[in-house]
């Protein structure tokens, strides 16, 4: 083998994804090889498998951030629950004996909560591209979660009109049980999120408009800061702390 | 009467899923006899959420108050759910 290259099989082990989705990022140029050999077998560097790990998340942003809306890649987008929901199942398959099973369980509903509450609030209201960005990646630890709907502060306005930026909507959603779904009385969703974070080696990094907010295990208090990047709807990357 | 989830899938996390169970369950339910114990049995389910849970589990908490049992909630998100359901249901301010 090449000096300094890596056979897609490592790669894959690497990215925590398959081969054969390794040969289709190659073809959507999502993650280019280099082919060797008369058989054109595909290598990696190492340096580029590094530097797509650590840009893994600032995919999903450009995508939520971006001006005009464009579809994601197939790997990666979900339409409709139901593609979400198959993914989230193999998600577990992906984690299982890589984390404790608690961790599967509770990264999952973590995962779970928040991509549905994307199809909640947004349902008929979706400004361009319907679905969820959803993407994981064992090596970097974390679960990224993205989509471009109205965003925290349009939702909770409709019940709470009083609201005055995305800050205060943020830090009201993951504290107080509302929903932006009036007359329904409900909305754990973000409170959940926040509980099981806050009590595991977890962390999460959450940004809705132009507010962002960052908790981790034995948080108290939650804290929104602005951020000069606005964001279309929500992003989320869940970490987990667990060595794979 | 024994409800096992996992006759409803082993993740159970949106709430369109939980509102559809509880809205087949319906006829299931009539057979519950008077005084009779409603047994959720959470065996096999991996993956419970709070959005899932309130669809269903509340519901049927209002319906049949004391006499809903539930069992095998080791599970850690089982055990997460149920424990922002509580809190809800008592009022506990975040």
């Amino acid at each position: 083998m090449p000096k300094n290259l890596i056979s897609i099989s490592d790669a894959a082990k690497q990215l925590g994804a398959s081969i054969d989705t390794l040969r289709r990022w190659d073809k959507t140029y999502r993650l280019s090889s280099i082919r060797i050999g008369p058989r054109g077998h595909r290598f990696y560097s190492q340096e580029e498998i590094n530097r797509f790990l650590r840009n893994d998340s600032s995919v999903a942003k450009q995508w939520a951030m971006a001006s005009v809306g464009t579809f994601p890649s197939d790997d990666v987008y979900c339409p409709t629950r139901d593609v979400f929901q198959a993914r989230l199942e193999k998600l577990q398959t992906v984690l299982r004996g890589k984390v404790p099973e608690s961790a599967v369980s509770l990264l999952c509903a973590v995962a779970g909560e928040i991509g549905n509450n994307s199809f909640d609030h947004n349902i008929g209201n979706w400004p361009d591209v319907v679905g969820v960005y959803f993407s994981y990646n064992l090596r970097n630890r974390n679960i990224v979660l993205a989509d471009r709907g109205l965003g925290i502060l349009k939702t909770l306005r409709r019940v709470k009109p009083e609201l005055s930026d995305a800050g205060e909507a943020l830090k009201m959603a993951f504290t107080k049980t509302i929903s932006g779904r009036h007359p329904e009385a409900r909305g754990n969703g973000l409170k959940f999120v926040r509980s099981v974070i806050i009590k595991n080696p977890f962390s999460l990094s959450f940004q809705t408009g132009d507010a962002a907010l960052y908790l981790k295990e034995y948080d108290k208090d939650v804290v929104a800061s602005w951020v000069e990047e606005q964001i279309r709807g929500c992003i989320a990357i869940i970490g987990f702390e667990h060595s794979i | 009467m024994i409800i096992e989830l996992k006759k409803f899938g082993t993740t159970l996390v949106s709430r369109p899923s939980g509102k559809e169970a509880w809205l087949a369950f319906q006829p299931t339910l009539t057979d519950v006899a008077e005084n009779e114990e409603v047994v959720v049995d959470f065996d096999g389910v991996v993956v419970l959420t709070p959005s899932w849970a309130d669809e269903f589990l509340t519901p049927l908490l209002a319906r049949f108050k004391d006499r809903v049992k539930l069992r095998n909630t080791d599970n850690a998100s089982i055990k997460a759910t149920l424990e922002i359901l509580e809190k809800y249901r008592a009022g506990v301010n975040w």
